[in-house]
This record gives structure tokens, sequence and C-alpha cells, in this order.
């Protein structure tokens, strides 16, 4: 399934708006992690770091794709684009996963990892699509646990934001089917970052 | 920054609070105590023994972010860098909160 050629642009315009709010929260984790060299906030800061050279390069890829309009010659870009997006998401989530679950001291942490490895031989395609999904649903349910003890607008703010990335990522999936998921997920993936937005403005200039 | 004498804090669980975590809670008993707190406040607030107080205490000290008032009578308060500290902290705290994470 191609995606809708009138959207080409604006794709773009989305995902560096989402690599500028990941830019800005592993800033955040990176000030944290240098104030309490807690290892949690350097797995924060390293995953959205991971996720905003993603959204970059695919942006990239995709406009350039665009400024040569479409020209046969660049095409290949905005699958090169969307691999290495692909890749940086699955290692940032892979990594948020284990930053979860080290927190909680869970044995299991090499397991979850080691189950995500294998998905590097399968880009570009609805299993891959499922492997991302499967461990923004794990994220979410972790922030929907950690916003249900602490009840404050910021947990429920990063709840929002990852259950808003697995449905794009749902979308994305549901694209191989129809070409209308394509600019539905962008937008639930530039909700998702919105919201991290917010919760980033809150934590900075508390009312 | 406030790092540890190890140049990385230990790993907090229910059973021990790391060096930062310790240092983070002293401030908050003198912040609490309207910026005066007397030793002993200090040592009930922050759930520490008579040595372990005087060690931190001396190196929040050298730090700079208390200062010790007094002679006899001895309090503690926080210096501007001890203010802005905190304020650096609560953020980070907030945000790290925010994902589920603790420090």
């Amino acid at each position: 399934m191609l995606a809708p050629l009138w959207f080409f642009g604006f794709d773009s315009l989305m995902e560096f708006i989402a690599f500028a709010i990941a830019s800005a929260v592993a800033y955040q984790a990176l000030k944290g992690y240098r104030l309490s060299k807690e290892r949690t906030l350097l797995y924060l800061n390293l995953s959205f770091v991971l996720i905003g050279a993603g959204l970059v390069i695919d942006g990239l890829a995709n406009l350039i794709v665009l400024l040569a309009r479409f020209h046969r010659a660049f095409l290949p870009l905005s699958a090169f684009g969307y691999t290495i997006n692909f890749v940086a998401q699955l290692l940032a989530y892979g990594l948020l996963v284990f930053a979860y679950i080290h927190q909680t001291r869970n044995v299991g942490a090499q397991v979850a990892m080691a189950a995500a490895v294998p998905a590097f031989f399968f880009v570009h395609n609805p299993v891959t699509e499922l492997i991302l999904i499967f461990l923004l649903v794990y994220i979410a349910t972790q922030t929907a646990i950690n916003y249900s003890m602490n009840k404050s607008t910021g947990a429920l703010l990063v709840f929002g934001t990852f259950a808003s990335l697995a449905v794009a990522h749902l979308f994305f999936l549901l694209f191989t089917l129809a070409a209308v998921f394509f600019p539905l997920a962008h937008i639930a993936q530039l909700f998702g970052f919105l919201l991290l937005l917010a919760m980033l403005v809150r934590v900075n200039h508390p009312t | 920054m406030i790092s540890t004498a190890q140049g990385q804090a230990t790993k907090p669980t229910s059973k021990y609070r790391s060096q930062f975590r310790i240092y983070v809670d002293i401030l908050h008993v003198i912040q609490r105590e309207n910026n005066e707190a007397k030793p002993t406040r200090i040592l009930y607030g922050a759930n520490l023994s008579h040595d372990r107080l005087t060690k931190y205490l001396e190196e929040l000290k050298s730090l700079g972010v208390i200062q010790e008032n007094g002679f006899d009578d001895k309090t503690y308060s926080l210096t501007q860098k001890g203010i802005e500290f905190l304020n650096n902290f609560r953020k980070v705290e907030a945000f790290a909160s925010a994902f589920g994470f603790k420090i």
C-alpha cells in the first residue's frame, strides 16, 4: 500500500515537530540524570534521543523524495527513512521497557530485551509493527499503573502519550490495508508528542 | 550539581537511601523549618544518626548548598545554590514521577 501523495510534506512536518519535542524530553532526562545519577533517567534520555533521531531521519528522507518530485532514483530513500525510524523506535521502546523492568527489579528484563532482538530481521511489515505495538502497550500499561497510583496530571499526560503512540502504530499496521490510515497514524503520533510537550511545560512551570 | 563522593549514587532501595537522597532529605528538612534548622530537627527529620548527620552536614557545607549560623546554638540554612538545587530537584522529580520513575 502506498502512502497518499497529498500527505507527503505534512508527514515530514509532523515528524519534525515530534523530533523537537522528543529532543526536549531527552534534554530534560539528561538534566535529571546529571543531577541525580539515577540510571532510569539515562535510559529515558537514550530512548528519546533514538526516537528523535528516527523521526528526523524519516522526515528528511520523505522531504527529499518530495523535493525531488518523486523521481524514481530517490524513491528508495523513503523506505530507508522508514527502516531507520523503525529500528530506532524498536530500540527506544525496548530500552523503555527495560527501564520499567529495571525499576521494578524484575529478573525477566533480559528476556524482554532478547524478545525484541529478532525484530531487526523483519523490518517494514505488519509483524514488526505488531512488536512495536506490543512494546508500546506494555509501556502504556506501566504509565497507566503509575497514574492510578499518583493521580498527577503529568502522569496522565505521559500515559496519554504512550496510548496515542500505540494507536498510531495500530494505524500504521492498518495502513497495509487502507491508505487512509497513514495520515491518521501520523496525526495520532503527533498528538502523543504534543501531550508530552504539555507535560514538559507543566513540570517546568508548575502552577 | 551535587554528586556523591564516589561520583555516582548507589541504587536506592526500600532499605537503603542513596547519598544523593540523604542530601535531598536534609535540604528538605532545612527548608521546611523556614530555612533555619537546628541539628536535632535535621537529625529526626532526615532520620539519621548523629555521626552520619555531622558527616553529611560537613559535605553539604563544602558543596556550598548550606551554611552554618551561630556558635553555641548552631542552626543551618540553605544558600542560594541550595535553594536553586532544590528547585531543580523538584522539577526533575516531577518529570521522573510522570513516567513512573523514582529518584
